[in-house]
């Protein structure tokens, strides 16, 4: 039933994106542009290729974003995790620093395209390493630790890089760094979705086993999941969806966190098969709502997305935790 | 419970990081209920740990229906095994009708979708632990019980044929443990699933389990049945309580009648040990029997005893000399008497020393104090000896010696049940009803032994019983109950006429006279008396052992036995008279007969310069013309011969043959023939004679065919008597019916089965 709900918001606030920003459209004229009528009016290019494909990547990545986060949580039973807690974005954030840094200032002229391609690198590049270390890790505290700690050392030497250049470019990066939905083509949103809807489905077919190691992983191991698959399965595509979501918007925070708490409050279950695509559409749903702010609250003037999360989101966070009972006494 | 194995360990050895336990086998059958008991940091925890998987094995092989668990895919291990363990986990948001049905998880789909095999399976586990009513309700919302048995219902669910339990009733009240106990007796009971389970409870613990694992310090400390892990003393080491006040705890973790049970006994195959609750109390003839009924059966089979201390011995072939018990139930087995069946014989002197004879040969006279230090040196022959005997047969049969419970002297024994542990023999108490007072002899001498020895002994017997058996089946009952050990039979009253071990003879005391009249003198040290037995089988003859001249009366036949100290002896008939009274007799024209040391008193002088005896000399009595040097050597022979030149009554005998042994220390030689009145009486110069006296040094001249009817005829057609004496057989042959009459009576009194089940012999019973 509440599925219903998410549905209904979701269209409502796809309307409210097309029709609103910047420059306002009327719904007539956006019926008929919808409909198939004149290409050469100037709200054609804006509906089509900077609103749709913008509400598009919200709705995709916004999706990816909460997926990861969940897929995180359940995995680490940790309720403050979240997408990039593995230290994707920190990887991504050093590599693109990287490419500006030293390629761009030298004049070579990289499209964002490469700046896609570096994101991408870089936080694959992180996910191998906590791969390998996820091998030999006898419990997953370890796990997350190693992902704060790649994080941090990501991090630092970025700022190592930084001091190396030059004003502009240290602006350039601080800008890619708060993370925006703007300047996406239908062929990022092509690529994107690709990504994004592989994981979810595989996401999807690890249900099962993710629900069972909601009792635990003795437990879990005990009724025949085999354990090491399963935390490969999860690390590659949460970091996957992360790494999707760095590349193409660059970090945008809180949204992967809160969103799979809502949802859980809301749907009142802990069971996968509801909560994946649960997640997924409350992320789309948030994102789509924060992006509408983002754009319009100090329009012209577009707010970098990932303040408006913080802004919106971290009340709902810090209420969350407030209220959860602890209740969950584990013994070793 | 069924035999077929769920899951077995071999040579397991578990750990965290350093092995903690090594070498763990373990077997579970279905329905099988284990618990593993044991102080905290033991290993429990970790044993089930490794057996579910969560941690790696350091060793070993654990297989899971015959097959290594290493090689099999986790879900069909999930589908055998299913555990609760002790983490408390407790998911958020799930209600415990979903936890329950993740039970199913082996048996369900990609997506987990409950077919309805699984949501009857969940019904089910949900009514077996009595949760069906909370069953939709939050996991986080119910009570600690509620959980436990929460969880119990999904590992039910998982429809496993093991099920492991970590510590299940911890943390629990007492109306859950009793709950989550009676639900792990159903499922053992009803769906034979098979129970592993660590417990603190032992009282519950010792309740519900067929099997107990003990693991301590020294890793699994015990593996067995309630009872025999359930004892107060190793349950005191295992969690360290020794000497420590119970009262708080109330009931204590122990079976209050189990007693402690130290390492199994040895226990050799076919080897049975007669022991007596006294002397006398029919061993020896118990075991004479046994070796016939054995033989008859078509076994090998020997006797044997350690040590045997009696007058009356027996010179083998290979001329070595032994127990005459021994060689009387060697004749039993249809064999040959061999010096291995009785490696020690001790031959009393007087009251405080005996001649030592070891595996036949004499080695010294010991005083008692002496000897009871240096039988430790004996105990590799007696055991060469034993080998010796067990090599050459089937069976042995041993006797013992006395009662193997003269405490004082128990140190050391190299008779009783000291031999039986050596041997590793099964034993058979003997007791004697005729005496008086079996119940004391039988369950005292049971109290009195160690708890070892008593689970050597497999039964009992009730010897000597006179009159109806059927009256005394009570008595069996009372005995069996109060002792715990099996009566193996009550054998009646048997009187048969077999060769005695020591002085404690019937025969001493029989004084009736009858019709024919043989007196024999009993000297102080009489032995080898076993010459005159083959008289006793005529009706018309008595044979009475005198013990001063007035007894003498007028017999037919005055007989002077064997000695052991003839020169002590001769002046002891000197001291009461009987020296007159033997030769007014011999001069009225008496018939006297001198065997061995008797012929030697006959004789003139008698001188033992060696005092290899008693040293001195003495003079003899002087009927005969012989003087006799006692000697170190002791001359032990079989003898072969005949009767040379009997002259006076005896006449007739010349020329029969004659089979016996010689066992003496001196060596006589004619002094003086008497102008040809002295003749050789027994070949080979064994013996002279002269008139109406004989003597020869040959034990059992008697014996062989019909020399004692033609004796006795003789004698009695000389004082005009009649003599019946169809009835004197030869010795051996009639021996040999006494054996079968034995034998035939053992055979119906006794429980062979049960016999031949404490030796390890499982007999086709014909």
């Amino acid at each position: 039933m509440i599925f219903i709900i998410l549905l209904v918001l979701l269209s409502a606030l796809v309307v409210i994106n097309i029709a609103t920003g910047t420059v306002s459209l009327k719904p007539s004229e956006i019926i008929s542009i919808l409909s198939g009528g004149s290409d050469d009016s100037p709200y054609y290019t804006i509906l089509y290729n900077i609103r749709l494909p913008r509400i598009a990547a919200a709705i995709v990545l916004g999706g990816a974003l909460a997926l990861s986060g969940y897929l995180l949580q359940t995995f680490f039973d940790n309720p403050i995790v979240g997408p990039f807690v593995l230290g994707v974005s920190s990887g991504a954030k050093l590599c693109v620093a990287l490419i500006m840094i030293f390629f761009l200032s030298k004049g070579i002229s990289l499209g964002s395209v490469a700046m896609i391609i570096a994101a991408f690198v870089g936080a694959l590049t992180v996910m191998c390493f906590v791969l390998l270390i996820s091998f030999k890790a006898k419990n997953m505290s370890i796990l997350v630790v190693c992902g704060i700690m790649i994080g941090y050392i990501c991090s630092a030497v970025t700022d190592l890089l930084v001091t190396f250049a030059d004003d502009s470019n240290i602006v350039n990066l601080h800008n890619w760094s708060m993370g925006s939905l703007s300047g996406i083509n239908w062929t990022q949103v092509l690529q994107m979705s690709v990504i994004t809807f592989a994981c979810l489905i595989v996401a999807f077919l690890l249900s099962k086993p993710m629900g069972a190691y909601r009792l635990g992983e003795a437990y879990a191991r005990n009724m025949g999941v085999n354990i090491t698959f399963l935390r490969i399965m999860l690390i590659l595509s949460a970091s996957m969806l992360a790494a999707c979501v760095v590349a193409f918007a660059g970090p945008i925070s809180f949204v992967g966190i809160a969103v799979p708490h809502l949802m859980r409050l809301s749907f009142k279950t802990s069971e996968p098969k509801v909560m994946v695509p649960a997640s997924f559409i409350g992320g789309s749903v948030v994102t789509l709502l924060c992006d509408c702010l983002a754009r319009n609250i100090f329009a012209p003037t577009e707010v970098s997305i990932s303040s408006v999360t913080a802004v919106l989101l971290v009340p709902v966070v810090i209420s969350m935790l407030l209220k959860r009972r602890k209740n969950s006494v584990k013994n070793a | 419970m069924r035999e077929d194995t769920v899951i077995k360990t071999e040579s397991l050895s578990i750990g965290y990081d350093h092995e903690l336990i090594k070498d763990i086998s373990l077997r579970l059958t279905p329905g099988c209920i284990m618990s593993l008991i044991g102080p905290n940091g033991s290993g429990k925890s970790t044993l089930l740990k490794t057996l579910t998987g969560q941690l790696k094995k350091k060793g070993g092989v654990v297989y899971l229906k015959a097959e290594d668990m290493d090689a099999c895919k986790g879900t069909d291990i999930a589908k055998l095994m299913s555990m609760v363990d002790t983490s408390r986990n407790i998911p958020e948001l799930m209600s415990c009708r979903e936890i329950v049905e993740m039970g199913r998880y082996p048996y369900t789909g990609m997506l987990g979708i409950l077919s309805e095999e699984d949501r009857v399976a969940v019904k089910n586990a949900l009514e077996m632990t009595d949760t069906a009513d909370i069953a939709d309700r939050p996991f986080s919302a119910v009570s600690d019980g509620q959980r436990q048995r929460i969880m119990l219902a999904r590992a039910i669910c998982q429809d496993p044929e093991i099920l492991i339990l970590d510590e299940p009733t911890s943390y629990l009240d007492i109306r859950f443990k009793l709950q989550i106990l009676d639900i792990i007796r159903r499922l053992s009971e009803e769906k034979q699933v098979a129970v592993l389970m660590s417990l603190h409870e032992l009282e519950q613990a010792m309740r519900i389990s067929h099997q107990v694992v003990a693991i301590g310090k020294n890793g699994v400390e015990r593996i067995g049945t309630p009872r025999e892990v359930f004892e107060e003393s190793f349950i005191r080491s295992l969690y360290g309580i020794e000497g420590m006040d119970m009262t708080l705890t109330g009931a204590v973790p122990w079976f209050e009648d189990v007693k402690a049970k130290k390492t199994p006994i040895n226990k050799a195959r076919g080897v049975i040990m007669i022991q007596g609750t006294m002397s006398a109390a029919g061993k020896s003839l118990i075991a004479a029997g046994l070796c016939r009924v054995f033989a008859r059966a078509g076994y090998k089979v020997m006797p044997f005893k350690s040590q045997n201390m009696a007058l009356n011995s027996f010179v083998t072939r290979e001329g070595l000399e032994m127990g005459r018990a021994q060689a009387m139930q060697a004749e039993c087995c249809m064999r040959e008497p061999l010096v291995c069946m009785n490696p020690v014989l001790l031959k009393p002197t007087d009251d405080k020393g005996s001649q030592v004879i070891v595996n036949g040969r004499v080695i010294g006279n010991m005083r008692a104090v002496e000897y009871f230090r240096y039988k430790t040196q004996l105990i590799p022959e007696i055991k060469k000896a034993f080998d010796k005997c067990r090599e050459m047969s089937d069976i042995v049969v041993i006797e013992g010696a006395g009662s193997p419970v003269e405490i004082n002297l128990k140190k050391n024994d190299i008779v009783n049940m000291g031999l039986a542990e050596m041997t590793g023999a099964a034993v058979l108490l003997v007791g004697d009803i005729d005496r008086g007072g079996v119940f004391a002899q039988l369950i005292g001498t049971l109290d009195l032994l160690t708890t070892e020895e008593r689970e050597r002994v497999g039964g009992l017997i009730v010897n000597k019983f006179r009159g109806d058996i059927k009256l005394f089946e009570d008595g069996v009952k009372i005995l069996e109950e109060r002792s715990g050990k099996k009566v193996i039979g009550v054998v009646p009253f048997t009187d048969v006429n077999l060769e005695d071990e020591d002085s404690l003879s019937g025969r001493f005391d029989k004084q009736q006279k009858k019709d024919f009249d043989i007196a024999v003198i009993r000297l102080a040290h009489i032995s080898n008396f076993t010459d005159f037995d083959v008289f006793e089988q005529s009706e018309d003859i008595s044979v009475r052992y005198v013990t001063e001249p007035s007894q003498l009366g007028k017999p037919d036949i005055l007989m002077i036995p064997g000695t052991k100290n003839t020169i002590a002896d001769l002046r002891r008939l000197k001291e009461q008279g009987f020296d007159e009274a033997i030769c007014a007799y011999a001069a009225s024209g008496g018939v006297v007969i001198g065997i061995c040391g008797g012929y030697q008193i006959l004789g003139r002088k008698i001188s033992d310069p060696d005092s290899s005896e008693c040293g001195g000399e003495e003079e003899g009595l002087g009927l005969l013309p012989v003087d006799t040097v006692m000697s170190a050597e002791k001359t032990r022979t079989q003898f072969e011969g005949s009767i040379t030149g009997a002259q006076g009554i005896l006449k007739d005998l010349c020329g029969k043959e004659i089979r016996g042994y010689e066992i003496h220390m001196g060596v006589s030689v004619l002094s003086d023939s008497l102008n040809g009145e002295v003749k050789e009486f027994t070949s080979a110069a064994t013996g002279y004679c002269t008139g109406n006296v004989y003597g020869t040094y040959v034990h059992g001249v008697f014996d062989a065919g019909d020399i004692a009817a033609a004796l006795t005829e003789c004698v009695a057609a000389a004082h005009g008597k009649s003599v019946d004496t169809a009835s004197i057989t030869d010795y051996r042959s009639f021996k040999e019916t006494q054996y079968e009459k034995l034998a035939d009576v053992l055979e119906e009194s006794l429980d062979m089965q049960a016999i031949y089940e404490m030796m390890g012999i499982t007999r086709v019973s014909s």
